[in-house]
């Protein structure tokens, strides 16, 4: 059947995320983990994976599901799969967490707890994927968020087998001396394709349909967003490249360091593809979400300009981090919780008023958001990351504890935010349902299959 | 879905000395929408292929015993077309009854202004939109209310355009 229908677990997929997303500040403002510790401490891993798998993952993952039968304009492939590739994700992610904590010294160490938690991360990836790619694949001719969006399946399955590898080295089940070899160097490679390789180019594939769409831009494929496509094929073969070397026993940073500046000159084109829709759009107000996104697209290509002024300078090895914290809170999560405050909004609306559209007087859209509130939180959540990483840069460890903690406040209001979204408090009273129904459908889908 | 072709065979009016091109348009310009080309002809007709590419069709060259060629020109698909699985025989519907341009509208509004119109109609009538956007939400809703639809996007897809029939109106869960 042509069209989409609302994805019943992405908001269950969202909410674990943001739980996860303020768990890792928590932990951060309280001196656990990085920047205390050594980013490859397992006290910081535990953080890292938190947010990268359990936020940006999740909430990665909860968008694709409701937004690839957009795309493909049909509806989800094997979607009984969504609810098991949740769980999937928050055990193995519990089980990854105690490995590290258990590593850490934390609590006891159970040997086969890494192991498991990637094996049941790489089961949930892959199942993620197999909706994804075989929604996208069967709806031909394809277009260019589908290729962009199926291009970035390929290094998600990479990251997650090199997880796995990981898992089996650090619980000590292999001392297979080549795959020690491949693990003392590749970690920058599994979280370049994770956070670039995946996310990234998800994002940007996205981007291209849901900007056009919020904008009314048209919705063509530019000379630019071809060479971004190709750019970052070759940065994905590069740091594919990099992991066989590493494999091979020739440890060499190079092939990486070519896919940081593929993947920047992409981010380049991608902001000149960004400044063409926004120039050609037919809508001349924007809303906050539009706004968040364009920050948090700054942001992006900001990264890599501290990134090539680091070479210049020679401060590399100092810069890594600030510039992987800049990427990860300005650009994946910016433009996350900007997305969000506007697919929340979205999703509700059609969830409790798609059924009586055109029968009864309904809201819009934008009346279950206070847009006025909500963009004063963007502007604390931008702020506190830019100089979050400023104080990173500075070696400023408790100021930036500081900053976390103005990062955390602003998630949690925003969190307020899409909860007040959700239960309808917002809706003109004339237009409001009974807030029951709202509340009972919180986070959960509801069970009488109208939403299916 | 089978191929239909109209045979053409040239080899006669090129052994009588005679011109070909005219008797293979007139050929083209004669076939049914979706039907292809199938020439015979003693050489491959390599500047027909341009011709007919740019008219929106593939080739396919086989070599004949005795060293002709057998050319099958297939029209490429047009725009493709997208129906609701309850649509049925969209030629025979009546008349668009309302005209509804919504080219300039934000999302979700064409959906609810398109759901509005329905509910004004009586069984049978049509509705003819044009919007900026594929509806993607708006198919289902259809449906479910118990409305047939077709649509496509125009040529270059800057547009997307939708015939709606209004159903006898199903009960609602």
């Amino acid at each position: 059947m042509p069209g989409a229908t609302l994805s019943p677990w992405t908001m269950s997929y969202f909410a674990t995320a943001l739980v996860c997303l303020v768990a890792g500040l928590a932990l951060t403002i309280s001196g656990f983990g990085y920047p205390s510790a050594p980013i490859d401490d397992p006290a910081s891993l535990v953080i890292v994976h938190l947010i990268a798998i359990g936020w940006l993952g999740l909430l990665f993952a909860g968008s694709l599901l409701q937004f690839v039968p957009v795309i493909a304009s049909r509806q989800l492939q094997s979607p009984h799969l969504a609810l098991p590739a949740l769980l999937l994700t928050m055990i193995g992610l519990l089980l990854l967490l105690g490995g590290f904590l258990g590593l850490a010294d934390i609590v006891p160490l159970w040997t086969w707890a890494l192991p498991a938690g990637g094996l049941l991360l790489t089961a949930a990836f892959a199942s993620l994927c197999w909706m994804v790619a075989g929604t996208l694949a069967a709806a031909r001719p394809y277009s260019l968020p589908a290729k962009f969006v199926a291009l970035g399946c390929v290094p998600l399955i990479v990251t997650a087998l090199v997880g796995l590898l990981f898992a089996l080295f650090l619980s000590g089940l292999t001392d297979d001396p080549r795959l020690v070899g491949l693990l003392l160097s590749v970690g920058p490679a599994h979280a370049y394709l994770g956070l670039f390789g995946w996310m990234t180019i998800t994002a940007i594939g996205v981007s291209y349909r849901l900007l056009t769409m919020f904008l009314l831009s048209p919705e063509r494929t530019r000379g630019t967003s071809r060479a971004i496509g190709w750019l970052s094929a070759a940065a994905l073969v590069a740091a594919g490249c990099g992991i066989f070397s590493d494999g091979a026993g020739l440890p060499a940073d190079w092939p990486l360091h070519l896919a940081i500046a593929l993947s920047g000159l992409a981010a380049l084109f991608y902001a000149i593809d960004i400044h063409s829709i926004f120039r050609e759009r037919k809508r001349k107000s924007v809303e906050l979400n539009v706004v968040a996104s364009l920050v948090a697209i700054g942001m992006l290509v900001l990264c890599f300009v501290l990134f090539a002024a680091s070479i210049v300078i020679g401060n590399l090895p100092e810069m890594v981090m600030p510039v992987a914290y800049l990427f990860t809170f300005g650009w994946l999560t910016g433009l996350g919780l900007g997305q969000l405050y506007k697919i929340v909004a979205f999703m509700t609306w059609l969830e409790f008023y798609g059924p009586v559209l055109g029968r009864t007087a309904v809201p819009r859209v934008q009346d279950l958001v206070n847009e006025r509130r909500a963009s004063l939180w963007f502007g604390l959540y931008f702020t506190a990351t830019a100089t979050a990483t400023a104080l990173l840069i500075l070696d400023m460890p408790d100021m930036f504890r500081a900053a976390t903690f103005a990062q955390l406040t602003a998630v949690c209001a925003l969190a307020f935010e899409f909860i007040q979204a959700r239960r309808l408090v917002m809706v003109p009273a004339a237009t409001r349902l009974p807030s029951a129904v709202a509340a009972r459908r919180l986070i959960l889908p509801s069970f009488n299959g109208r939403s299916r | 879905m089978t191929q239909e072709f109209k045979e053409l065979d040239v080899r006669p009016i090129l052994k009588n000395g005679g011109e070909p091109f005219e008797a293979i348009m007139t050929a083209v310009g004669t076939l049914q929408p979706g039907q292809g080309l199938r020439l015979l002809a003693p050489f491959k007709p390599q500047p027909l292929y341009r011709v007919m590419d740019a008219r929106g069709f593939d080739h396919a060259v086989f070599e004949l015993d005795g060293g002709d060629f057998e050319v099958r020109f297939t029209p490429r698909r047009q725009e493709a077309i997208a129906l609701s699985e309850n649509a049925v025989s969209p030629e025979l519907w009546a008349e668009p009854s309302v005209q509804l341009d919504l080219s300039d509208l934000d999302p979700p509004e064409p959906m609810q202004r398109i759901l509005g119109a329905a509910e004004a109609l009586d069984a049978g009538e049509v509705i003819f939109a044009v919007l900026a956007r594929e509806p993607v939400f708006l198919f289902p809703e259809l449906t479910r209310r118990g409305h047939q639809w077709v649509g496509n996007f125009d040529r270059d897809g800057s547009a997307y355009r939708i015939m709606i029939r209004i159903g006898k109106g199903i009960a609602d869960a």
